[in-house]
């Protein structure tokens, strides 16, 4: 019939889109298998040397090296601390109890000396069960601080020392009540969170047994290092990866309230642990991101962005506001609208972040940007006339790769329009052919060439782009002066499938020699 | 199976038969082999066999393949929908029995065994590891343990060797949580044990290293092979990004790396086998830090200097010795990978570049001795790494990668001192040309690696020289040689040259030479002809701008005769029998040149000697595709300018085409059968008596069986039923093509050409000669719709009532349907016309259905029928969206369903000759327009009875498709009223 040459009949199902360039909002990944960077700033367990309350009676010696010998030493009068403890606890009657005290002081004593305390001396000794009995109801708080306070220093160990903590968690939980005295309340906080700082077993068992709801009413004071102490213990205890935790946590009444407010008015330091609260509410429900973006949070983001120069500050409130952006739809359909006062305040700190020697703050501001970018036209047009285009672009040939792949976002999410479903997206070609001239094509060539498969695509998405998009037909011109030829055709073999077919795809589709047919 | 000793007998005795060198017992044994493993428990079976110390090695050896070959095929989900019927797939219960006993069999049997059993155990692995097999982690450590403590080395490879294959996914897979999540799991579990192993391992290398005499090969063999594997997972372990386990014990990891970079095992080395050990692991090492520069360049900062200096004093011993290819390339890559990072600035000191360039670029880019013996023994890889790509992992190609990968920051210094480079070797050449041949060959090897790729091979310019000049000077002298068999490596590097910048070198320069490229097809070298071929092959294809070629016939047809002289002489030269690259340049000349009847002749005489050679035994397929390419676009130019050669033509190709059918050539039947149906195309009515042969031949059911043959067979029935219809109609004929039809149609795999067929009866034949055949045609789609209606079938039916209908009238189409059955008509029209015609795609048949349905509901007095009303409305309704939106919006693509075909015995595939094919045919050419004719027509017939349509249209068409209705009436002028 009318189309009679059999093998043409069989149309090629319209071809799916090389990709649409990340266009839409990318969260960062729930799970992970690299080192959490926040530990470079602040350790997920905090040895407590110097006292909560400062009245640590020790002097912090200046070195922290010791020797083997000093470290033998050590563990030797560690044992025997553990032992005077063990009389100490078991003997009766008068001057007891300040013999008990004595006891413990000493140990804690040996237990915050140095960077590495003998916590496996202690261990050995059986320190924990005679602890756990000096946490008993109706201690008095002297006895309840110092007991705490080992038990904070044990659990900043390894992770079978820290899992050694597990018959005293009932007793700490409790000690957080209001019932407690201050100083008491945040050395057990401390334990805790050391103790959450651990893994995601323990923080299950610390849930199981009621730690949150204490430790996030803690939180509601205006100020103290209580309040700081329970938001660090509190960042540990939600940390997921199953988002519950986070979503209870938000659902405690003045909870909200409380991190606003430290956020608007607390000093850095505070704000720093609160920033990183509401980095994990955040990051892993979707019911705490609904209500923050909901409040005033994002303002005060922003305000601590444009107004701190902190980078432990900054980390934490630019990945926070990155969170919001990236999960929940509203931030950039209502709350970041072009227009509004706030989104050219967003920009304009993410402007400062990208300038910022950081590389941390760099990268963080451009996966922030890439999701702004994959909200609709206006968006791509307010980032697109922003300070942000010139830094990005030199960002993208001269950064390090892991900030390249965030701007390489950026650019991308920049030149496609937003698209319902699937399919090839639609550019915008007065994007694409500016930053085009401006010289971008070589930096997601290179990343071609790059070994992350993730990079890799992105690199081919883009190059898909201008072969198809640019006017003139000059895209496959411009693909070949950068030696984007020889790039895709490193994936003729590729394992990946995916990233073989696009490469293979393109260099057939615009650069095939279909022999026989040019006649 | 029952496991018993009656089975390991019967095994056994197979086993041994497979091994045998009589081919009676051999297939026999194979063949029983193959029927039992459809039994449940044949693989256990086997396993259990191979683990039995009292049978023969030899025969456990044969077993434990035919276990893994057992397992690749049959270890599917059981609920995957995909698995296709072929094999029955191993069930769980023995799943899980095969689980408990693999790994401890792999790790007590021999060396030859094992590897294969743990290939087995990759295959396992592949589909369910680590979720749905949560025991195998836990058991490789605890043996990786156990084996460690005892130092059993031949254990702890094993296990490494496993690990290694089922980590391999972590390096080309997207990141996805589910990855993460195992790659989570692998880590919890396998970070500490391999770390563990490594230093083990390491310090046992040490130590025994340090012992007088620093150890045999023997003892350090498995360690240095253990420490390659450690290396390997963790590359795949570290791919996707740095894991804390690995971060927080990067002093360990990288402190054993750069030993290994940094000293020399003197004991071991001393071997050539041994040396290829240390350098395995040194490669294996290289690839690691590689991946670290690359992607955790801030945490590997602090040990790059030290790398970086310890990979540039391997390179530089390296660089020197013509073995060691792999550590070469890695080290150079890691370089590279330098070069362009952030920390470029270890180039920028003074001389460095000098240095790489010198004692790095340039020993690795000149020609070694296996290079020239590669190219000399076997010249197809010669040609796939030199010219076509396959080059990716040859020191040349990396050593050019590392100066362009320098030349990203440092590019005038790097043409400064490249320039000079090439200057130096040019005047070395010089002063010496038979002694200092390579320098030349590295000149310009540089200068081509160093230009841009261009599409199809070419190159744009380069910044290191003016590329004119150097063309004029060093290799247009080389092209003009008079000896075409002197020093053919520089030949070939020339004439590489041309072709690379063929589009650069101005059209008198290059005409100049054409008969020096015809001179080099007579060159000995196998590599210097086919360079020579492809190189005019691709002159012919450069287009000036604007797209017109740029050497014409009129340019070449002077030369043709000796061009193809020399092209087919080229081919009768040892091993370049099915040379595709000159086979080929007959294509692309046969194609540009005119072709008068002094040159048919002999190219058609050519052509048909080769291709009764190539009968005897089909060997390579892309030289036997241009073969045929080449007789099909002979026989179509030629005809094109002289109709009356058809018949010479014929008197020299017949012979061949009934050998390849007479002897089932299957490889070459869906060409020879496209090859028949141009020459039947060709010619004038009647045709010859000896075509009707065939297409008795044709009709026979037998020829149809073979999936790869029906496109081809399609295409010859269709010319066939174009050209001599009433021959169609003769002897019973037209009833076994239904038959064909029918058998076509009954499958979904090929009911696409079924429908081909019965279109093309229907577009040629009389209405009369067709009538008594439609109710059987009618019963045959109707049942196929009743019993599997994909939707491609569907759409293929809905195309062919189209056809039908402008063929031969609506009133025809719905009376010979209701012949069947009284008002199915209707039926159909609601259930799958309507429905399917928004889903049409193509051109032609958009246009065709288009018309088709608007004729429908304009002429005929089912549908105009006041009772009709609503489908009348539906139907348009699907005729506007049809005209009035793109085709991504209407179409969804239909997931294709995996159909295996019947295949009998070899599985040729359908290539399809170009320059065999057939112009589109439009059924319809009086429409030009189906917007138009849809809206013309329906202002017809609204004038008719005006006030009845709009009403219509307001009821039952959608408002969107309402509004696109009104657009196009407005668009063409044209009213409902």
């Amino acid at each position: 019939m009318a189309d009679d040459s059999p093998a043409s009949h069989r149309r090629d199902p319209i071809k799916s889109s090389v990709g649409n360039v990340a266009a839409q909002r990318r969260r960062q990944k729930a799970v992970t298998v690299g080192k959490e960077r926040r530990e470079s700033l602040f350790r997920a367990k905090r040895l407590c040397r110097v006292g909560a309350t400062g009245d640590g009676d020790v002097s912090v010696e200046e070195n922290d090296m010791i020797t083997d010998e000093e470290g033998f030493l050590l563990d030797a009068q560690t044992s025997s601390a553990v032992g005077e403890l063990k009389s100490a606890v078991a003997s009766q009657g008068k001057g007891a109890m300040q013999k008990r005290v004595n006891a413990l002081r000493e140990l804690r004593r040996l237990l915050s000396k140095s960077e590495f305390p003998p916590v496996e001396a202690a261990l050995k000794a059986g320190a924990i069960p005679l602890l756990v009995q000096c946490l008993s109801f109706g201690s008095p708080d002297e006895q309840l601080l110092e007991a705490a306070w080992c038990l904070t220093n044990i659990a900043a160990g390894k992770p079978e020392e820290t899992k050694a903590l597990l018959p005293a968690l009932p007793l700490l939980i409790a000690h957080l009540g209001e019932k407690s005295s201050l100083p008491v309340a945040e050395q057990c906080a401390w334990a805790l969170g050391n103790v959450a700082g651990e893994g995601e077993e323990l923080r299950n068992v610390l849930l199981s047994q009621g730690a949150l709801p204490p430790l996030a009413r803690m939180m509601l004071p205006n100020k103290g290092s209580t309040v700081r102490t329970a938001a660090w213990a509190l960042s540990n205890l939600i940390k997921g990866p199953d988002p519950k935790a986070a979503t209870e946590l938000i659902k405690v009444d003045g909870v909200l309230d409380a991190i606003l407010r430290h956020l608007r008015k607390a000093d850095e330091e505070l704000a720093t642990e609160v920033a990183w609260v509401v980095v994990y509410l955040s990051a892993l429900s979707n019911f705490a991101t609904g209500v923050l973006v909901k409040s005033d949070v994002l303002q005060l983001l922003v305000e601590r962005l444009a107004t701190s120069n902190s980078l432990q500050l900054l980390i934490p409130v630019l990945r926070s506001l990155g969170n919001l952006v990236a999960g929940d739809s509203h931030t950039t359909s209502t709350v970041l609208v072009p227009g509004h006062e706030i989104t050219d305040g967003v920009i304009k700190v993410l402007v400062k972040c990208l300038k910022s020697d950081h590389r941390v703050l760099k990268k963080e501001a451009s996966w922030v940007l890439s999701n702004i970018a994959a909200g609709s036209i206006e968006h791509k047009q307010l980032i697109y006339s922003s300070e942000a285009v010139p830094l990005l672009l030199r960002l993208l040939s001269t950064a390090p790769f892991d900030i390249r792949r965030e701007v390489a976002y950026v650019l991308g999410n920049l030149c496609v329009a937003p698209t319902a479903g699937e399919g090839k997206p639609s550019l915008i070609e007065e994007h694409l052919v500016s930053l085009v001239q401006r010289g971008c094509l070589s930096g997601f060539i290179d990343l071609v060439r790059s070994a992350d498969i993730e990079a890799a695509r992105l690199g081919l998405q883009f190059t898909e782009l201008v072969l198809r998009g640019m006017p003139n037909g000059d895209g496959p011109k411009l693909v070949e002066q950068e030696d984007g030829i020889d790039a895709m055709e490193r994936y003729q073999f590729h394992e990946n499938e995916d990233l073989r077919n696009m490469a293979n795809g393109l260099v057939d589709k615009y650069f095939g020699e279909d022999y026989g047919v040019d006649e | 199976m029952e496991w018993n000793a009656e089975t390991l007998q019967y095994l056994s005795q197979c086993f041994l038969h497979t091994l045998s060198p009589q081919p009676e017992p051999r297939r026999r044994a194979e063949s029983s082999l193959s029927e039992a493993a459809d039994r449940p428990n044949y693989g256990l079976a086997v396993l259990r066999l191979v683990a039995e110390p009292s049978v023969d090695e030899q025969i456990r050896q044969a077993a434990a393949v035919n276990f893994k070959n057992h397992l690749k095929t049959r270890w599917v989900p059981s609920n995957d929908p995909n698995a296709g019927s072929t094999f029955s797939p191993i069930l769980d219960p023995e799943k899980d029995q095969i689980k408990a006993l693999i790994v401890s069999l792999m790790l007590s049997s021999t060396s030859r065994i094992q590897s294969q059993l743990s290939e087995a155990l990759a295959v396992i692995g592949k589909h369910d590891f680590p979720k749905s097999w949560p025991t195998l982690l836990p058991e490789l450590i605890s043996n990786l343990q156990k084996a460690a403590q005892s130092s059993d080395y031949a254990s702890i490879n094993g296990i490494l060797g496993t690990a290694n294959s089922i980590f391999k996914k972590f390096r080309y897979q997207y990141k996805t949580n589910d990855l993460f999540i195992d790659l989570k799991y692998c880590l919890d579990n396998f970070a500490a044990p391999l770390l563990e192993i490594f230093l083990k391992t390491a310090s046992l290398i040490d130590s025994t290293a340090a012992a007088p005499g620093g150890g045999s090969l023997v003892t350090l063999r498995p360690l240095f092979e253990s420490q390659r594997l450690c290396c390997r997972i963790f590359f795949s372990l570290n791919f996707q990004e740095l894991p804390e386990f690995f971060e927080d014990h990067m002093r360990e990891w990288m402190g054993e790396f750069r030993k290994y970079l940094t000293t020399n095992y003197p004991s071991v080395e001393s071997s050539s086998d041994g040396l290829a050990l240390v350098d395995e692991l040194r490669a294996a090492v290289c690839e690691n830090i590689s991946l670290y520069m690359e992607k955790n360049e801030e945490e590997f900062q602090g040990y790059l200097n030290e790398f970086a200096s310890a990979v540039w004093s391997l390179l530089t011993n390296v660089s020197q010795s013509s073995s060691r290819d792999k550590l070469a390339v890695t080290a150079m890559k890691f370089l590279t990978t330098v070069s362009t990072s952030v920390h470029h600035t270890l180039f920028a000191a003074e001389g460095v570049l000098q240095q790489i360039c010198q004692s790095i670029v340039i020993p690795n880019v000149r020609l070694r001795d296996e290079d020239e013996e590669l190219f000399e023994m076997n010249y197809i890889e010669f040609i796939r790494r030199d010219m076509e790509g396959s080059d990716l992992d040859t020191r040349r190609r990396i050593a050019c990668e590392l100066l362009k990968g320098i030349a990203t920051n440092y590019k005038k210094q790097v043409i400064d001192i490249v320039s000079v480079q090439i200057q130096n070797l040019l005047s070395s050449f010089a002063t010496n040309p038979s002694a200092n041949w390579k320098d030349k060959d590295c000149a310009i090897y540089l200068v081509v690696s160093l230009a841009t790729k261009k599409a199809g091979g070419t190159s744009v310019s380069t910044d290191l020289v003016d590329v004119q000049s150097f063309f004029l000077s060093v290799i247009v002298p080389e092209l003009q040689s008079q000896d075409v068999n002197g020093f053919p490596m520089l030949k070939a590097g020339s004439l590489k040259f041309f072709t690379t910048f063929r589009g650069l070198i101005q059209k008198p320069v290059a005409f100049q030479l054409f008969p020096d490229l015809v001179r080099f097809l007579g060159a000995e070298s196998n590599v210097v002809h086919s360079y020579a071929a492809s190189c005019i092959e691709k002159l012919l294809l450069v287009k000036d701008e604007g797209g017109k070629a740029r050497y014409t016939s009129a340019d070449i047809t002077p030369f043709v005769p000796a061009l193809m002289n020399n092209l087919f002489n080229a081919l009768k030269f040892p091993e370049s029998e099915e040379n595709q690259y000159i086979m080929k340049c007959i294509l692309r000349v046969l194609a540009v040149a005119d072709i008068s009847s002094e040159i048919a002749g002999p190219c058609i005489v050519g052509l048909t000697s080769i291709l009764n050679e190539v009968c005897k035994n089909p060997k390579n397929p892309i030289f036997n595709h241009y073969l045929f390419e080449s007789v099909a676009i002979l026989v179509r130019r030629a005809c094109e300018r002289d109709g009356s050669l058809i018949t010479a033509f014929e008197a020299r190709l017949f012979p061949s085409l009934q050998t390849i059918l007479a002897t089932d050539v299957t490889e070459f039947l869906p060409y020879a059968f496209q090859l028949l149906a141009q020459l039947v195309e060709l010619n004038k009515p009647p045709i010859s008596p000896s075509y009707m042969q065939i297409f008795v031949l044709l009709l026979s059911p037998d020829s149809w069986r073979r999936s790869s043959n029906v496109p081809a067979l399609v295409r010859l029935l269709q010319a066939f039923l174009q050209k001599a219809p009433h021959e169609v109609n003769q002897e019973g004929r037209l009833t076994q093509v239904l038959g064909i039809f029918n058998m076509l149609v009954s499958s979904g795999s090929t009911d696409e050409q079924g429908f081909y067929v019965l279109n093309t009866v229907i577009e040629n034949l009389e209405y009369g000669v067709i009538s008594p055949y439609m109710g059987n045609i009618w019963n045959v789609l109707f049942m196929r719709l009743q019993n599997n209606r994909t939707v491609k079938f569907q759409k293929s039916l809905v195309i062919f009532m189209s056809l039908f209908l402008v063929k031969h009238g609506a009133q025809n189409l719905v009376d010979t349907m209701n012949a069947v059955q009284a008002n199915i008509f209707l039926v159909i029209l609601e259930q799958f016309w309507i429905p399917n015609l928004k889903l049409i795609t193509g051109v032609i048949e958009l246009k065709l259905t288009a018309v088709a349905s608007t004729r429908l509901i304009c002429e005929s007095p089912v549908l105009l029928d006041a009772a009709a009303a609503r489908v009348w409305g539906k139907m348009l309704d699907s005729i506007v969206t049809l005209l009035s939106r793109p085709e991504q919006d209407r179409v969804e693509e239909e997931p294709e369903m995996p159909d295996i075909a019947e295949n009998v015995g070899y599985t040729a595939t359908f290539v399809k000759l170009y320059n065999a094919g057939k112009k589109e045919d439009d059924p319809l050419t009086d429409v030009k327009d189906p917007k138009q004719f849809l809206v013309a027509s329906l202002a017809k017939l609204s004038a008719v009875t005006p006030g009845r349509y709009p009403q219509m249209i307001n009821e039952n068409l959608e408002p969107a498709n309402q509004t696109a209705l009104l657009q196009l009436c407005t668009a063409y002028n044209c009213q409902i009223v």
